[in-house]
């Protein structure tokens, strides 16, 4: 059943940043774009690399490995070597509380 | 160009679809056709030495498209089709078996094939190279049946071939002409980690001597070394290289000098003869000068740039080139233009193998390499193609955020 995880204090991550939070040991990487927050599947779906160690250009996602790209509004893929999209979440601020419906 | 006109791509591999793809993606509603020696639709080298030779992904996987991308866009697949010549005066590709495939343009993106040296014994059962998917077959059977296996050649092929067979538990030795792995690429001080990192994983390493010969009774038993060192194995791989497959165009006028010689929009200088990829030494506008690299990035995006030029709407193709190879756990990744420097600036830690090293020429980042500092490295791709002197203690002070140091990007 899905539910939103409280995963962070929203004031916590700045514009063109991203972190990495675990939901039920389950790696999950929060972007924020000019004040939007996004979440996706931390995990790179081309090899095991964390997005989250990656850039944030403007609403693109880079994986420092081997700079796949991923828009991180809809999952797509917009660069290779990835072939397949990452899955995304949808996010919520209630008060100061950054939640992701997982 | 007429809605009518065909486009015939040689080599159906990275480049070649990638340059397929574009077209469609510009609009181009004539014919195109791409051509590939090997049987398999286009699929990804890169895996081969890495996650497919250790058992760990089947070949569906390594499909760059799925079979359906090339029938929904109406490109021509003519596999296990080897192009004997490209006729220029007629147009037309001869094709093995005597087919006649006519053209308006062409593109050349026939790759790479692996150096072989006359070395006793290179063609004994159970000595192997790494380029096709056969090829990748061939060894991890043998990596399955196991035991003692030599490496030859630590270059970038090398190296990830004497890592995967390490995870897979083989004893491996490696021999290396070089004092370094990588040495030619990264220099002495870069070389000795990547030395590092495949001692503390178990592999022998030989280096400063050469082969001298493959020896054994019908099937390779051993390696005997120029200093005279015998080791003995069961199977051998040796990577020493390629170099560009260009018969195609032998005499028929297209230069070729070390690749297929095309300008910075992939024109030969026959007019509607592109070529890109492996097989292109292109004419790089950032630094000014010719040069023919072999990296996965420039197979997709000189393809790309490829097409749109073939289509009248060429730009310089100024990529700052870049690459990757994953051994162990180590991400090592490498950017610029490979040239001669004059000094050697570290950020990070190269005893915990994660750092960056910037090849500096008079003040400039003229190449990087990282271990596991992917971010940061691509983060130096803008200051190095703005070949401005750069302050070097600000490179290696990690703290310095890297965008800060180059450039404003010049807007698309």
């Amino acid at each position: 059943m899905a539910r939103f995880v409280t995963v962070a204090k929203a004031d916590s991550i700045q514009p063109g940043q991203i972190i990495k939070v675990e939901i039920d040991n389950f790696p999950v990487a929060v972007a924020n774009v000019d004040g939007t927050f996004h979440a996706f599947d931390d995990t790179c779906t081309h090899e095991d690399c964390s997005l989250a160690d990656g850039d944030l250009v403007r609403t693109a996602v880079v994986c420092p490995c081997h700079f796949a790209e991923f828009d991180v509004r809809t999952g797509a893929v917009l660069a290779p070597p990835a072939t397949v999209p990452v899955r995304v979440y949808t996010v919520r601020v209630q008060g100061n509380d950054l939640q992701v419906e997982f | 160009m007429a809605a009518a006109s065909t486009i015939a791509i040689v080599g159906a591999s990275l480049t070649g679809q990638s340059a397929a793809a574009t077209l469609r993606e510009e609009g181009f509603d004539g014919r195109v056709v791409l051509v590939g020696a090997e049987p398999q639709l286009p699929y990804d080298r890169p895996p081969l030495s890495k996650n497919y030779l250790r058992g760990g992904m089947p070949f569906e996987k390594t499909l760059l498209r799925p079979p359906e991308f090339y029938r929904e866009r109406e490109i021509e697949m003519r596999l296990a089709t080897t192009v004997v010549r490209v006729d220029i005066e007629k147009r037309a590709l001869q094709l093995a078996g005597g087919d006649r495939l006519e053209f308006d343009n062409v593109l050349i993106a026939t790759g790479g094939r692996n150096r072989r040296f006359p070395i006793p014994g290179l063609d004994l059962p159970g000595v192997y190279d790494l380029r096709t998917i056969a090829d990748a077959d061939r060894i991890r059977d043998a990596i399955v049946r196991g035991g003692r296996a030599v490496v030859v050649g630590m270059g970038f092929i090398g190296a990830e071939v004497a890592a995967s067979m390490r995870q897979c538990g083989l004893e491996v030795t490696a021999i290396e002409p070089f004092k370094t792995p990588l040495y030619r690429a990264l220099g002495e001080d870069i070389g000795r980690v990547v030395e590092a990192l495949h001692r503390d994983h178990g592999v022998a390493m030989i280096l400063g001597d050469a082969v001298a010969a493959f020896e054994g009774k019908g099937r390779v038993e051993r390696v005997v070394t120029r200093d005279g060192r015998r080791i003995e194995c069961e199977l051998a791989v040796f990577g020493l290289g390629i170099e560009p497959v260009t018969e195609v165009v032998a005499g028929t006028g297209v230069r070729v000098d070390n690749g297929i010689v095309v300008d910075d929009q992939c024109r030969t200088n026959v007019p509607g003869v592109f070529a890109a990829g492996d097989v292109a030494n292109h004419f790089h506008p950032v630094c000014g000068r010719q040069m023919r690299v072999e990296h996965w990035q420039n197979g997709v995006k000189q393809g790309a740039a490829a097409a749109r030029s073939i289509l009248g709407r060429g730009q310089p193709y100024d990529e700052v080139h870049w690459f990757w190879s994953d051994q162990y756990d180590a991400n090592i990744q490498y950017a610029g233009f490979h040239a001669a420097w004059d000094a050697v600036v570290v950020r990070g830690s190269l005893a915990e193998r994660k750092f960056l090293a910037f090849y500096m020429a008079e003040g400039r980042v003229e190449s990087v390499v990282a271990i596991n500092q992917g971010r940061d490295l691509r983060r130096t791709l803008p200051i190095i193609k703005a070949r401005v002197a750069v302050d070097p203690a600000r490179l290696a002070d990690p703290n310095v955020d890297l965008r800060t140091l180059a450039p404003a990007e010049r807007p698309a």
